[in-house]
């Protein structure tokens, strides 16, 4: 496990260089600040930085192995600022001037979407050249494409959540609707430019000549055009406004659950490198999971002694109250009832729910089959999906098949979804799906034909392949997981939890 | 002895002396102002129903008509009788009584300065605290000195007689502590040193003596104790001595009749309380100890606590004191707490701080511990510039003579460390200390971010936190820390104050439609900042547009008289900075 975390934390370190040395030289040569330096200057001095997916785009739109498009050119997460929470979208204009890939504009929308869930204010630290042109038709025209951050930011400033836009660098075409569409602008003289046409488009269109500075500069939206609100002489003066909007914006009210004195666990979390074994195929306790996770290492477990493969009970994880369910072994009728009725408590107790998911599946043949597996999985999918307090899912170890949506996967809408290093995600392992196709195919030992098939599986499977993809929120050292847990809940507390009702259970 | 004793002063001194007497079960009252008035002091005294008056020092405690107008009302001073306090207070008598006694004096300098043997030292006779003085060095500079000393000497005093003596280039300061009874009894209490001083006022003093070898101790005490007994003092005295670094020879100065200052380090090395034996003698006792019982153990060293901005001219200091820590773990006399308000109407001295060791050394390292832990907010004081001292490596090795800070500049603290300090106390003000949000910089699978704070400059604060918080102060405009006891305070950036966003291009332009009044330069006018370049009339308003930065004016187009329409470039101020 040890190695997988540095692993890990070789990759991150890679994409949080962001562009090319040369491209980082030539922003910072124009006394622009790099992107997670700008993160760094917004938030509260010392706030720590839930950063999103910083491995979105990994290993994609170039040959393999080379990532051409570190965290998908956008920098997001949540910090703090003026000791609240806050989503923050930040473009990396050293990684192709900050244009959106396809990956690119899922994460800015999903950073959009958890500022929904959560109530979060947002920042945008604009510096992007727009969309990435060559790939226009996976970027432009489609409902989650590039026009859907613009209508989220309008229906988020509708329903509240202050929009805030900080124009650090070029703001062309459509990105020029990011800081239009906030609440709250500012722009950094000099080096802020906001415009529908750059200037080669208006010489080409109608013959005028002008400077992107006379065009949309700092001073054009500042004085004259009122795009922006206020004028800032450098990135960090502009942060430093950001700063002071955000310090101006109402409160957000108290969570929405009772919050205890922190306990930390009793066993450090570091530890949990040891219990966990790295190959997904060998089993161990869940249990010894919970107790580096949670305040005091206490779990009030629900029904230890029924449907033990699925271990359920409450705890509390830095202080908020948590529902955990969590996999230990395969799901079978009891274990998927036991956890429909834990959720039910929980959503009838407002208290979140904690999914740690580590599942090959519901169990499968005649016996089960004829015993009604897919109604009592059914009412455990039911239970989560019609859920309404927040949920947070840790991919620990394997997500297979049904088990996957029985234990809130992203198809869930689980307000976060994070992926331990050793996770393994597909329809089914690569084995199975290998033999089952074969078996269709009616080349059952037809090694030639299933080797490529665990390949991609094997591939596919990855945990980097789903980050990079925005399967998850960012893949995490387990040793991070109560860490990362508790700015979730922190972050989801900004949101108040709605009353429960659900959908037919099939009895 | 005394029942009820007026102390006719205020501040430390009169809390000092309250003490000895409260220990001594002593009712004490101090004078509640009106400190230089001789009847309205004896008033309160009597009103008070004191039996005995104590001077201090300063205001009226060397006045023998004070002694007088004390005794005269049926109270006991509590000093040298005042015909001793008028024999000394002039220089030129208490010269010839000090030969009288067979005293070492400093040689005369009229002879020095007939055949011209320089440099001489013109003072003049009535004077004190280095008023009238004046050290001459060419003869053809001569006369005009002493047309000067004798001013000074004659507006100060009004006695304008001098003396000339012979100057000596590298002196200590060497003062010998003397108490003598009204019995025909008078003992020496030692040393001190006082030569670090800055313009004739005493900045640390020390006893023993550092530098002094045997035979200079015994002439120092022998001749204090003669020349004591030569006037027929009683009471508490000083004698001070001119110590000649370079022939190790010493000359009397002069007589000081009061309690001094520095009294603490006698009383710390010697482990006797000095007014406990004023009010003894006073009250007519003999003296509670014999020569050869007055021992020395270890060192002492005092530190003087003034407000006053050392490193700024040494410009003397006024404001509220909003905190004030005093250090703990050495003596401290001191009359001042938080929220006092300190003026410019008194002495600037705040406090003394006294630190005793075994050696020298330990009582100098004791002592520079002790003004680490002296802060004062709210205004300026001296405590950065004695810890400085206490710390070079001159005073360590004793080479400060009494010229020495005229001749050297102590140089100002480095204002990094206490930027830093104050750095952090911003941090610790506003840092979540518990929970998931800790302030930790915490980053997914990386190290923490550094935190970066904004004062008048960026601080990273990449070391481990510092376990010793300073005394600080933090404002949303500016954070005051003390660090190593002296004050600093580092403004905060404001978002939006008017370094920034006012600025614009430089383009001064019409803001509404009007007529010049006048216009107040030209092209190639070097402007500052704020500076009125045209005024407009508009709107029945008049209207003045000011230099948004400091620059150079081109392009007017503004001329008095003239209507501008709206937005109308009247001129241009081209920054410093502008490529």
């Amino acid at each position: 496990m040890k190695e997988l975390v540095d692993d890990l934390r070789g990759r991150l370190a890679t994409a949080r260089q962001g562009g090319s040395e040369a491209a980082r030289k030539k922003h910072t040569d124009r006394g622009k600040l790099l992107v997670r330096d700008r993160v760094d200057r917004l938030l509260d001095p010392g706030s720590p930085f839930l950063e999103l997916s910083p491995l979105a785009a990994h290993d994609m739109y170039g040959e393999l192995g080379t990532s051409p498009v570190p965290s998908a050119g956008v920098v997001t997460g949540i910090g703090r600022v003026q000791g609240r929470e806050v989503v923050v979208v930040a473009n990396d204009a050293t990684v192709k001037g900050g244009t959106y890939y396809p990956m690119t504009v899922k994460k800015h929308l999903r950073a959009q979407t958890i500022a929904s869930d959560n109530h979060l204010p947002c920042v945008y630290l604009v510096d992007s050249g727009g969309a990435f042109l060559p790939m226009q038709d996976e970027v432009f025209p489609d409902r989650e494409h590039f026009g859907r951050i613009f209508f989220n930011q309008a229906n988020l400033s509708a329903r509240g959540i202050p929009q805030i836009a900080s124009v650090m660098g070029s703001c062309t075409a459509g990105g020029a609707y990011v800081p239009a569409m906030s609440d709250e602008t500012v722009i950094v003289r000099n080096q802020g430019t906001i415009f529908l046409g750059g200037p080669p488009l208006v010489k080409a269109a109608t013959g005028e000549v002008v400077t992107a500075e006379e065009l949309g500069g700092g001073d054009v939206h500042a004085r004259t055009s009122g795009v922006v609100d206020h004028l800032a002489e450098d990135d960090a003066h502009a942060l430093a406004i950001v700063r002071s909007i955000v310090g101006t914006l109402p409160r957000p009210g108290a969570a929405p659950w009772p919050v205890e004195p922190v306990e930390e666990p009793h066993e450090d979390p570091s530890t949990l490198y040891d219990v966990v074994p790295a190959d997904t195929r060998t089993p161990y306790d869940v249990r010894e999971v919970i107790r580096r996770v949670v305040d005091g290492s206490r779990f009030h477990e629900f029904k230890k002694l029924y449907g033990d493969t699925l271990v359920t009970g409450f705890a509390h994880i830095w202080g908020h109250p948590v529902g955990i369910v969590a996999n230990n072994g395969i799901l079978f009728s009891e274990s998927a009832l036991k956890g429909a009725h834990f959720i039910e408590l929980c959503n009838q107790r407002g208290i979140p729910l904690v999914f740690l998911q580590n599942i090959t599946g519901f169990m499968v043949g005649r016996e089960y089959e004829n015993g009604g597996i897919a109604k009592d999985g059914a009412k455990l999918v039911t239970a989560v999906a019609c859920s309404v307090v927040p949920k947070f899912t840790v991919v620990i170890g394997g997500s297979f098949g049904a088990g996957n949506y029985g234990m809130c996967g992203r198809a869930y809408d689980p307000r976060f979804l994070w992926m331990w290093p050793n996770a393994r995600i597909s329809v089914m392992g690569g084995e199975q799906a290998a033999s089952v196709l074969a078996t269709v195919a009616g080349k059952p030992d037809d090694e030639d034909f299933k080797a490529p098939i665990r390949e991609q599986y094997e591939t596919q499977g990855s945990p980097y392949y789903a980050s990079a993809r925005l399967w998850d929120d960012g893949i995490i050292d387990p040793a991070d997981t109560r860490r990362v847990l508790g700015m979730g809940l922190a972050a989801a507390a900004n949101a108040p939890v709605p009353a429960p009702s659900y959908g037919v259970f099939r009895m | 002895m005394f029942e009820h004793v007026f102390i006719a002063n205020r501040g430390e001194i009169a809390a000092r002396v309250a003490r000895t007497c409260h220990r001594l079960g002593i009712e004490a009252t101090v004078s509640s102002g009106d400190y230089l008035d001789v009847e309205a002091q004896v008033a309160q005294a009597l009103a008070a129903g004191a039996q005995a008056v104590h001077p201090g020092y300063g205001f009226l405690s060397e006045n023998p008509t004070f002694a007088r107008a004390v005794a005269d009302a049926g109270l006991t001073w509590i000093g040298p009788p005042p015909e001793a306090m008028e024999a000394m207070a002039r220089k030129d008598h208490a010269r010839e009584i000090a030969v009288a006694a067979g005293v070492p004096v400093v040689p005369r300098g009229e002879d020095a300065a007939k055949n011209w043997n320089g440099p001489v030292l013109v003072k003049a006779a009535a004077g004190g605290g280095g008023k009238g003085m004046r050290v001459v060095r060419e003869e053809g500079e001569l006369e005009e000195a002493k047309a000067a000393a004798a001013r000074e000497a004659r507006s100060a005093f009004g006695d304008d007689t001098l003396l000339i003596e012979k100057y000596v280039e590298r002196g200590r300061h060497i003062e010998v502590q003397v108490m003598a009874d009204a019995h025909g009894d008078a003992i020496h209490l030692w040393e001190r040193d006082c030569s670090t001083q800055r313009r004739h006022q005493k900045v640390l003093e020390e006893a023993p003596a550092p530098t002094i070898s045997a035979e200079v101790r015994a002439v120092v005490t022998s001749s204090a104790v003669a020349l004591t007994k030569q006037v027929g003092y009683r009471n508490a005295g000083t004698v001070e001595f001119l110590l000649d670094v370079d022939t190790d020879e010493v000359y009397f100065l002069e007589m000081n009749t009061r309690l001094q200052v520095e009294h603490p380090v006698t009383e710390m090395i010697t482990g006797l309380d000095l007014v406990e034996i004023q009010l003894r003698v006073a009250a007519g006792e003999p003296l509670p100890v014999a020569q050869e019982d007055v021992t020395v153990t270890g060192h002492a060293i005092e530190a003087r606590v003034y407000a006053e901005d050392s490193f700024g001219g040494f410009l003397p200091q006024a404001g509220t004191a909003t905190y004030v820590a005093w250090p703990t773990e050495v003596r401290v006399d001191e009359d001042l707490e938080s929220g006092q308000v300190v003026s410019t109407a008194y002495d600037p001295m705040l406090g003394k701080v006294i630190a005793h060791g075994a050696s020298r050394e330990e009582a100098r390292l004791a002592l520079v511990d002790a003004l680490d832990a002296t802060a004062i907010l709210g205004l300026i004081t001296n405590t950065g510039f004695l810890r400085a001292l206490v710390a070079s490596e001159e005073f360590r090795d004793a080479t400060i003579d009494t010229a020495w800070l005229d001749r050297n500049e102590v140089p100002a603290p480095d204002p990094g460390p206490a930027r830093e300090a104050a750095a952090w106390e911003v941090f610790r003000a506003r840092r979540e200390e518990h929970g998931p949000f800790a302030s930790d910089g915490f980053r997914l699978g990386a190290d923490p971010a550094p935190v970066v704070i904004d004062l008048d400059e960026p601080v990273r604060l990449d070391g481990p936190e510092p376990r010793d918080r300073p005394a600080a102060d933090v404002r949303s405009d500016r954070v005051e820390v003390v660090h190593q006891g002296q004050r600093f305070v580092f403004q905060r950036p404001d978002v939006f104050g008017d370094h920034a966003v006012d600025l614009g291009d430089g383009a001064i332009t019409s803001p509404m439609p009007g007529t010049v009044l006048d216009v107040r330069v030209a092209d190639g006018d070097r402007v500052e900042a704020g500076q009125v370049l045209v005024v407009l009339e508009a709107m029945k308003m008049e209207l003045s547009l000011k230099a948004p930065f400091d620059g150079t004016v081109s392009g007017l187009a503004a001329s008095t008289g003239a209507q501008v329409a709206l937005g109308a470039t009247l001129l241009q101020v081209e920054g410093d900075d502008d490529e």
